[in-house]
């Protein structure tokens, strides 16, 4: 299945792209797609970042369901 | 009217202006059942870094699930206190030192309302909302990525 991944702040620096889409296995979790972004961009495991599937923040056992909108979030600096 | 609690616009192009301030505040004149209102803004400070000052922070922001986040914030707050009115502003782009970057106004009937809803807004944003920031570095077009404590 195809998985449409939005980066943000310095993950998109790493990724020279804003978004891209990948393609992943059929019930994937998060914690495989980390590990799929891990071998592709080897700088991003070393960055502190959650994951938001479909707008909510996952966890390493978030299943990713088909044709999810999967967001790559660095550490938060608002206010 | 307020209560409706619909989902607002927080983010602003740039700084927030003391005027936009001013005139917020005038708005709430004609709601006399306020006793208090609560302000909190966000400043951008001139952080000395080892490659120099900071002159700014340029905010990006995972924008759908930010507003949908503010939109969680002020609901939980207005269940969670007993607040007449609310509103969140938070800039996007860049903002320099010394202007703001964060607008938080409750106002409720009494005091303690106000402050304590404040003080969890403010809070909650912080951790919560995907924001994200450069703190920009002299005129070289150095940065730093911010990140909330």
């Amino acid at each position: 299945m195809t998985i449409n991944i939005l980066y943000f702040g310095m993950l998109a620096e790493i990724s020279q792209q804003a978004k891209e889409s990948l393609s992943g296995k059929e019930n994937m979790t998060v914690r495989d797609l980390k590990q799929q972004l891990c071998e592709k961009y080897p700088e991003m495991c070393e960055r502190k970042f959650k994951v938001a599937v479909n707008q909510q923040i996952g966890d390493d056992t978030t299943i990713i369901p088909l044709s999810a909108e999967i967001a790559l979030l660095p550490p938060f600096a608002g206010g | 009217m307020d209560k409706l609690h619909k989902p607002r616009k927080v983010f602003v192009s740039g700084a927030i202006s003391p005027q936009f301030v001013a005139d917020s505040i005038a708005k709430h004149q004609s709601k006399v059942d306020i006793g208090a209102h609560a302000i909190f803004l966000g400043q951008i400070r001139a952080d000395e870094k080892t490659e120099g000052f900071v002159t700014g922070i340029e905010y990006s922001a995972y924008e759908e699930m930010a507003e949908q986040t503010f939109h969680e914030i002020r609901e939980d707050a207005f269940s969670k206190f007993d607040l007449i009115c609310m509103h969140i502003y938070h800039s996007i782009g860049v903002v320099p030192t010394g202007e703001i970057s964060l607008f938080v106004f409750v106002s409720s009937a009494h005091r303690r309302t106000a402050f304590e809803a404040s003080e969890y807004i403010v809070e909650q944003i912080k951790t919560k909302v995907p924001i994200f920031g450069k703190e920009l570095i002299g005129p070289a077009g150095e940065y730093i990525w911010k990140e909330n404590k």
